[in-house]
């Protein structure tokens, strides 16, 4: 403003009282609190973190898990009928034609050959994260620390292959996983 | 000084912005104490919240917030210290530094003034925030700050001539 300008730098050279000194250890005690708070929140924080990481984890460890039971189910089952073929054939079969050709403990050996076919051995895993978003700050429930929330989004893939056979088994799905961060103060 | 929350030496920060946050808050409460009880949560709270020490406007924003807040919690000790304030000379407040007596009349000029001249006058000149600002932390327009800016200094110009 130019139309007082002596006014200005009279008002100017006027000096507002300073504040106590008290006032300045008060709020360094107020910051140090804030700070052990921050840190006890941090901890607690970490203990929900934890629980939002590992959650999804823990459904895909149960998801390979169901998967897996899956496939030694179907193997046991075509296991079983090959069984059921090679008895029924042998029922059928005259005893003087298959003796011959088979040896007395080959018949053991051949389901042993079949279930050691039927078995996959894991080949790989893969997590592709495909769209993280930043949701934003949010305070927990009593909590006065900031969180950060994430949301990552994942393409989780799971395979199995049979040496023997070179048959393959792949598991795809999609997760979603949330991660709450807390915002240090420092 | 980017950011108060990783601001190592906050202390010389403070003591950079301390009398011009004071000063603001006597604007409510008009007792040092109370004031300074403002300051103290009004600065934590804006250090808590990681906010940017360049945000002039939400700290000064941040500290009238407070000061309502305090009003508004206590309104009976309120109206029990602006009545005691009013029949105060007025001479003492708002708080200066003065060191003649020209100063001291010009103190005593200022503490006369309306309330939203000396609001925006006390950001003006002791905080040295931009109309913009004080727009911002007033919550007004910018051409009202500065018309208010204006009356301010037109009514101390007033009250400070000889009769």
């Amino acid at each position: 403003m130019n139309d007082f300008p002596e006014l200005e730098s009279d008002l100017r050279a006027l000096r507002p009282a300073r504040p106590s000194p008290v006032l300045l250890e008060r709020i360094e005690e107020a910051m140090v609190e804030n700070c052990r708070a921050s840190v006890s929140d941090a901890g607690s924080m970490a203990k929900w973190r934890w629980r939002f990481t590992e959650t999804p984890y823990r459904f895909g460890i149960g998801l390979v898990a169901a998967a897996a039971a899956v496939v030694l189910l179907l193997a046991r089952i075509n296991t079983d009928q090959t069984r059921n073929q090679d008895k029924e054939i042998a029922q059928v079969s005259p005893a003087t034609e298959t003796r011959p050709v088979l040896p007395a403990f080959s018949g053991g050996s051949g389901a042993d050959r079949s279930i050691s076919s039927n078995k996959f051995v894991p080949a790989g895993a893969t997590q592709v994260v495909y769209n993280t978003r930043n949701e934003g700050l949010q305070f927990a429930d009593g909590s006065r620390q900031p969180l950060r929330r994430l949301r990552y989004q994942t393409q989780q893939t799971w395979q199995w292959r049979n040496p023997s056979t070179g048959a393959s088994l792949r598991v795809s799905y999609p997760s979603e996983e949330v991660v709450l961060i807390p915002v240090s103060g420092q | 000084m980017d950011n108060i929350a990783n601001h190592e030496d906050w202390k010389s920060c403070f003591s950079e912005i301390g009398p011009g946050l004071l000063l603001f808050a006597r604007q409510w409460t008009r007792s040092a104490a109370d004031a300074e009880d403002i300051v103290q949560e009004a600065f934590v709270k804006f250090w808590r919240r990681n906010h940017r020490i360049n945000n002039r406007a939400l700290l000064y924003a941040t500290v009238r917030s407070i000061a309502l807040d305090f009003i508004r919690r206590d309104k009976r000790r309120a109206r029990r210290e602006a009545t005691v304030v009013a029949e105060a000379d007025p001479s003492v407040e708002p708080q200066f530094e003065w060191e003649d007596e020209a100063q001291s009349a010009l103190a005593a000029a200022v503490s006369c003034l309306p309330h939203d001249q000396r609001e925006v006058l006390v950001l003006k000149i002791w905080s040295e925030l931009t109309f913009s600002e004080i727009a911002s932390a007033l919550g007004i327009s910018q051409n009202t700050a500065a018309s208010r800016y204006r009356y301010a200094l037109a009514n101390l110009k007033k009250s400070l001539q000889p009769q």
